[in-house]
């Protein structure tokens, strides 16, 4: 086992009074992609967004149990959300580009960290942009509107926008839904290569897509993790039966 | 309706196209066998002519798993499942292939005096029969315990044909005019225990299939 970045320690979540985790221990290794899977409503987005704490927005949530980032609880008392969500970064399943231009966009983050220097900002968006593999299709159009760019650049930019504040951790929820099969190309390249210098987790429905793109696969079922293991052995022989009926579709 | 009804009928379909491939190839072998032991040229021929149905469907489950693999993109036992009936389809070409070996060697030996050899190649033809036909019966019913014995078993028949040669030989010192007919007697047997081999490969495979492990280093020294 490598690097641990983000572990999970007995984490339950409650909506209410509804359990929607039950007990996930596991572990996340730097510079890896894991994908979590399951069928809809198993727990795997709710689990994703309390890896950095989006959940507190939704009232009536609670967590039990230990998040933790290079072993700091996430959940301690008095930790800083906005500068942990700086250490996390999150891709959204549909392109949310602000209505700016494709530079205020990705400057937006680095602004609101009160970076200030004209130079050192466009530094910044372009290495930000060429690591979101966007910057050879917006270089003659950074100060046009983001809403004009196609739905594939869209997620690109927001990717970018996503990597200006230079996270450790990037959360991808369904990130190439939205997207035609050649953008979702472009999206999985882009995740081999930001794996270098991230730590991914990402959800997805297809199992294709994780299969291609992730090194570990957790599958999710009724707020239960029943398997984590590499993603080979994931789809060639994973261990529990449930796991094998649902990628092979017999259920979910 | 069960979910992926549709694929899981092309499984099926694939199943029952690999046991009509396999008793093809079963029965090619037991008629060879046939031939070579009674020196019936008519069978052996007839079993030569046949062959070629036996690779048409090796075509055809192949062009058929790679539509699956391509359409359904399938995973876990789905995948294991067609690798596995790919593999079990190449041996079985080459069983079909063994028997019109050992019907060459029929045609052959059906002009010349009978030989003193026929009951001792016996015993290894029905070792190496039992093996295909438990194979395939572990195929069937997905039964890794019955495809691990007849892993075991291979030792059986190579020790058997290692014995045979033996037997052949001081035959062949003590006889010179058999040599001829001795030499085409070794080739069969040989071939009798590539049969056994081909059984064996197909047993590791049910064990691929059914458990995702290799039979290959538990049970061949």
């Amino acid at each position: 086992m490598g690097n641990i970045k983000v572990s999970s320690e007995n984490l339950d979540f409650y909506y209410s009074d509804f359990k929607a985790l039950e007990d996930i221990t596991m572990d996340f290794e730097a510079n890896k992609v894991t994908a979590l899977i399951g069928p809809s409503g198993c727990g795997k987005s709710t689990f994703l967004r309390c890896i950095n704490r989006m959940n507190d927005l939704i009232a009536g949530t609670r967590v039990d149990g230990r998040m933790t980032l290079d072993g700091e609880n996430i959940y301690a008392q008095g930790l800083d959300v906005v500068s942990l969500r700086r250490r996390i970064g999150m891709v959204f399943q549909k392109p949310n580009p602000f209505p700016k231009t494709v530079f205020e966009n990705v400057a937006y983050g680095l602004r609101v960290n009160g970076l200030k220097d004209k130079a050192l900002l466009e530094e910044r968006v372009e290495e930000s942009l060429k690591g979101a593999a966007l910057w050879d299709e917006v270089k003659d159009r950074l100060n046009t509107s983001a809403l004009g760019l196609s739905g594939g650049q869209q997620q690109r930019l927001c990717i970018a926008r996503a990597l200006a504040v230079e996270p450790e951790v990037l959360l991808m929820d369904e990130p190439a839904s939205a997207l035609d099969p050649i953008a979702t190309q472009k999206i999985e390249d882009l995740i081999h290569e930001l794996k270098k210098n991230f730590t991914i987790i990402i959800v997805t429905h297809s199992m294709q897509q994780a299969a291609r793109v992730s090194d570990k696969t957790a599958f999710f079922y009724m707020g239960r993790l029943i398997e984590v293991d590499s993603t080979k052995q994931m789809f060639t022989k994973p261990k529990n039966k449930q796991t094998e009926d649902y990628i092979t579709g017999r259920f979910g | 309706m069960e979910q992926r009804a549709h694929f899981t009928r092309k499984l099926e379909e694939l199943k029952l196209m690999v046991l009509r491939m396999a008793a093809l190839a079963e029965s090619a072998v037991h008629k060879s066998v046939k031939a070579f032991l009674e020196g019936d040229a008519d069978l052996a021929e007839e079993i030569i002519k046949g062959d070629s149905a036996i690779n048409d469907l090796e075509d055809e489950i192949d062009a058929f798993n790679l539509e699956l693999l391509a359409l359904d993109q399938p995973m876990a036992v789905d995948l294991r499942t067609i690798v596995g009936s790919m593999r079990i389809t190449v041996n079985l070409e080459r069983l079909g292939d063994e028997a019109v070996n050992l019907s060459h060697r029929a045609m052959f030996l059906s002009s010349r005096p009978p030989l003193p050899f026929n009951s001792k190649m016996e015993k290894l033809s029905e070792t190496s029969k039992a093996m295909l036909a438990d194979s395939l019966r572990a195929f069937v019913d997905g039964d890794v315990r019955l495809a691990e014995q007849v892993c075991r078993t291979d030792d059986e028949a190579d020790r058997l044909t290692i014995q045979l040669l033996k037997e052949f030989i001081n035959d062949m010192v003590t006889e010179s005019r058999i040599v001829e007919r001795g030499v085409h007697a070794i080739i069969a047997a040989r071939h009798l225990e590539r049969i056994a081999d081909l059984a064996t490969n197909i047993a590791e495979s049910v064990a691929f299939i059914v458990e995702g492990d290799s039979l290959k280093h538990n049970c061949r020294g």
